[in-house]
């Protein structure tokens, strides 16, 4: 479990970019956090992983506190920047030189993760291409089998059947105890692989729900004609007519729209407050 | 577990340090070995024995230091691999004995072979290229020798050496880029007002100051007659075991600090 209490954080402690930020993550979910550029997701990430502190408040992750560092703390958690950095080693060498600091690391899956990847393993990690690179250290955190994975923007750099294969991996690897955090401004990279979705924007919690509850509380439609007696939070012209985002009074069953409600969240973050605090 | 030191974890952690980056630091080492025989041979054939021995083992083991010192730390130029260091399940000062490890013994000791095993190589060349009966061959074997690691050079240089690694291991975790420039600039501003603040304050006790190096002794030039005012024996031993280990130890120790609460 991760647990924010009034977290703070800013660069300068004049300007914070988190305010009192409070949110709890359970295990054994799949969070997608989304967000524009510069919007703070890395941020919050750095301050999970622990490689930035907060100015006030603080995080617990499974109990423990990111700020210390302390290796038992990190043989659980594995963080993947979104720029990777790969030493001048084969794949074998690294495997070597990293695993060992993993006590759950699986060889075999670490193996398997590159093949199902196509990650070639010939010659040195700082040679492949980026989305190889990528792929690589994803194959490598995923054999870790820490109980936390945060992964920052994972998708930047792979290829649609990469893309497809990543959600495949990521699926198949999740279990009860684990927590899979994925931030991302790809917001297509996630559909039908998040469970949960956090929103934030210029440092706010703008969202933070979980996608049984989105579809209960939202309905995605297209329409002729914009209804004027419920609250649409989002509306875009399409082809085929408008397509909106909107309260869902008639419990209707509408397939999610992450990157709508994400539009729409961050262009209404009132409205989606008095939706999602209704019951 | 054990948070803070895992002889089996340090173990992994210290064969990582060396081979995950190896042209930073087994490069970096064989460079500066290289740069020392370089210098030992050029010196020797420009200027002779004396500046040859000397100045090669000057440069090659506080500079080769300052160097390899900034190169230990240094994971934090991109924000990827900041992460990927910090986020290793290994302890601050398990990473920190690390860097202290590689710069302060493995180094020196790797350096200091060397530098024995080609100064051996120089003399022993030069004894053996001698005319025995030469009338002067006694006087010329005697006047080269091997370059001894008890003189006041080698602890001169073994005090320069502590406390400029000490600024390049501090300054490498506080500049993220180019640590080894904007350290040596920070150093050399620092050392720059403590020299203008110590003249400043000698002026103000005595007249006619000529130069006032800190902390030993004030030259004092009157015409062309020049004297000296030295520090009481007391102040003077004070200021060798400021130099000698309290000033080293700060530095060392603040890196310790700095990379336990380093962010990135």
């Amino acid at each position: 479990m991760i647990q924010f209490d009034n977290l703070s954080f800013g660069y300068s402690r004049k300007k914070l970019l988190y305010k009192n930020l409070s949110l709890s993550i359970e295990s054994g979910s799949i969070y997608g956090l989304l967000g524009k550029n510069g919007a703070g997701k890395s941020t919050l990430l750095k301050n999970m992983i622990g490689t930035l502190f907060p100015v006030e408040g603080n995080v617990m992750i499974n109990g423990m506190n990111p700020k210390s560092r302390k290796p038992s703390f990190l043989q659980t958690i594995y963080y993947i920047a979104e720029d990777v950095y790969v030493p001048s080693l084969t794949i074998k060498q690294y495997h070597n030189l990293f695993s060992p600091f993993y006590p759950l690391f699986n060889e075999e899956n670490f193996y398997k993760y590159l093949q199902e990847l196509e990650v070639s393993v010939n010659g040195k990690l700082n040679k492949l291409s980026f989305g190889q690179q990528k792929k690589f250290v994803i194959a490598f955190a995923l054999a870790c089998n820490t109980k936390v994975l945060l992964m920052d923007e994972p998708t930047n750099g792979l290829d649609i059947p990469s893309k497809a294969q990543f959600r495949k991996l990521i699926a198949s690897v999740m279990n009860d105890d684990r927590i899979i955090f994925i931030s991302t401004h790809q917001i297509r990279d996630l559909e039908n692989m998040i469970d949960n979705v956090i929103i934030v924007d210029n440092g706010k919690l703008l969202l933070h729900s979980s996608i049984a509850t989105i579809a209960d509380k939202l309905c995605f439609k297209t329409v002729s004609e914009i209804p004027a007696d419920v609250k649409v939070l989002y509306s875009e012209k399409t082809l085929r007519g408008t397509s909106v985002v909107m309260e869902n009074i008639n419990s209707e069953d509408s397939g999610l729209n992450l990157e709508q409600l994400f539009n729409g969240v961050t262009e209404n973050p009132v409205m989606a407050k008095q939706i999602f605090s209704s019951n | 577990m054990n948070d803070t030191f895992n002889l089996s974890r340090f173990g992994f952690l210290l064969k990582k340090s060396i081979l995950e980056r190896p042209i930073q630091i087994i490069g970096l080492t064989f460079l500066i070995l290289g740069f020392t025989f370089f210098i030992y041979s050029a010196f020797l054939y420009f200027a002779g024995w004396g500046p040859a021995q000397n100045l090669s083992f000057i440069w090659g083991y506080i500079g080769g230091g300052i160097f390899l010192s900034s190169a230990v730390f240094g994971y934090f130029n991109t924000n990827a691999s900041g992460s990927a260091y910090l986020t290793l399940p290994a302890s601050a000062l398990e990473k920190w004995l690390c860097g202290a490890l590689i710069t302060g013994a493995f180094f020196c000791l790797i350096f200091f072979g060397f530098y024995r095993l080609i100064d051996t190589a120089f003399v022993t060349a030069y004894h053996n290229g001698l005319d025995r009966n030469s009338p002067l061959y006694q006087k010329m074997y005697n006047a080269v020798h091997i370059f001894p690691f008890e003189g006041n050079i080698v602890r001169q240089s073994t005090i320069m050496f502590v406390n400029f690694t000490g600024i390049m291991l501090v300054g490498s975790l506080y500049f993220n880029k180019v640590a080894v420039v904007k350290a040596a600039i920070v150093a050399c501003v620092l050392m720059g007002v403590i020299y203008l603040l110590n003249l400043t304050i000698a002026n103000i006790l005595f007249a006619n100051v000529d130069i006032a190096f800190p902390f030993n002794n004030i030259l004092i030039k009157v015409g062309k007659e020049a004297g000296s005012i030295e520090l009481t024996p007391i102040a003077s031993n004070f200021v060798d075991i400021c130099f000698q280990y309290i000033l080293p130890s700060i530095l060392w120790i603040t890196a310790y600090i700095r990379l336990r609460e380093k962010e990135i």
